[in-house]
C-alpha cells in the first residue's frame, strides 16, 4: 500500500522543497512564502503539525538549534520521496503535453 | 470583566469566545471551572482553539515556540493535554489551520478526546448504576401528599447529579460524532 501521506500534499511538498535547507519552523514559512510566490502561507498550527509528522516518519531530523527555536533539515529518505514525487509530476506534465490526451478529446 | 460559561463543545465555545472579543475585548485568563476574564481593549483580537494530547516539555516548547513566531499568546492549556486556547490581533492571518490535512487531524484528535472522555463516563455510569438501585430512595414512592413533594424536591438535585455521568456520555457521543462527520467530509476530497 502506498504512504498514508503520499502523494505529497501541498503544504508537506514544499516543506520538503524548502528543508533542502537547514531552517526553523517560521522560516520555513516564509521561505515557502517566497517560493511559492505568495500563493502557500502556511498557518501556525498546519506548519507545527506537518513538522512533526514529516520528522515522525524520518523524513527531516532536527539539525540544531538557533535560541529556542529547533533547526530541521531532509534527511535522505526525505529526499527520495521527493525524487519519486519528481517522477511522478514529470509523468504527468508529459501528458499534459504528449498527444495521447489529444486523441481522446 | 468576568463570565462564566460551560461548553462541552469546542467549536461553540470558540465562537462564543470571539464573540466576546468582537465587542473590544481581549481575553487574559480562563480558570478550570468555566471563569473567563476578559479586559477592555482597543485593538481587535481573535482566539483560536486547538487540541493537543500531553505533551512532554521539550515538545510543548516547540509547540509554543512555533505558535508565538506567528504572533498568537497562550491564554490556557491544561498539563494533561486538552483544548489550548490562542489568542492574537486581527490580521488577515486569524487561522492556526491552512490546509485540510491539518484541519482533518484536528478533527480527528477531537474524536480522540470525545471517545476517550466518553469511555471514562460510560465506565462511571456502570459502576454507578450496576447495583440497580432505584434513582429515588426507595420510601419516597410511599410517602403521601406535602411530605411526598418535599422529599422529592429534595431528592431530585441528587438523582440530578446521579444522572450526570450518563448525559455526559450522550453529549461526548454526539460531539464524537459530529467531529467525526467533519473529518470524514475533509478527508473526502
Amino acid at each position: 500500500m502506498k504512504h498514508k501521506l503520499l502523494p505529497l500534499s501541498e503544504t508537506m511538498h514544499y516543506i520538503l522543497l524548502a528543508l533542502r535547507e537547514p531552517l526553523h519552523g517560521y522560516a520555513v514559512m516564509q521561505k515557502i512564502e517566497k517560493i511559492s510566490n505568495g500563493t502557500a502561507i502556511l498557518a501556525a498550527g498546519t506548519l507545527y503539525g506537518a513538522i512533526e509528522n514529516l520528522n515522525k516518519h524520518g523524513w527531516i531530523v532536527p539539525v540544531g538549534n538557533s535560541g529556542r527555536r529547533k533547526i530541521y533539515m531532509i534527511t535522505t529518505e526525505g529526499s527520495a520521496i521527493l525524487k519519486m514525487e519528481q517522477e511522478r509530476l514529470l509523468h504527468i506534465l508529459s501528458l499534459y503535453e504528449g498527444s495521447e490526451s489529444n486523441e481522446e478529446v | 470583566m468576568k463570565k462564566f460559561n460551560m461548553y462541552f463543545n469546542m467549536e461553540k465555545e470558540e465562537q462564543w469566545l470571539n464573540e466576546q472579543l468582537q465587542k473590544g475585548y481581549r481575553c487574559t485568563n480562563i480558570s478550570g471551572l468555566g471563569i473567563y476574564t476578559f479586559k477592555k481593549t482597543d485593538k481587535r483580537h481573535v482566539m483560536r482553539l486547538d487540541y493537543q494530547d500531553y505533551l512532554p516539555k521539550k515538545k510543548f516548547e516547540e509547540y509554543k515556540g512555533i505558535y508565538e513566531d506567528f504572533g498568537w499568546i497562550y491564554i490556557k492549556g491544561y498539563w494533561l493535554g486538552g483544548i489550548r486556547y490562542w489568542q492574537k490581533e486581527d490580521d488577515d492571518q486569524n487561522e492556526i489551520f491552512s490546509d485540510r490535512q491539518s484541519k482533518g487531524n484536528y478533527y480527528k484528535r477531537l474524536m480522540g478526546y470525545s471517545f476517550g472522555l466518553g469511555m471514562l463516563c460510560l465506565f462511571f455510569s456502570y459502576m454507578l448504576y450496576k447495583n440497580h438501585s432505584g434513582l429515588y430512595f426507595e420510601g419516597l414512592w410511599s410517602m403521601k401528599g406535602a411530605l411526598f413533594w418535599k422529599a422529592f424536591l429534595f431528592e431530585t438535585p441528587f438523582v440530578l447529579l446521579k444522572l450526570f455521568p450518563a448525559l455526559l456520555v450522550i453529549v461526548l457521543g454526539n460531539s464524537f460524532y459530529k467531529a467525526y462527520r467533519k473529518y470524514s467530509m475533509l478527508k473526502e476530497k
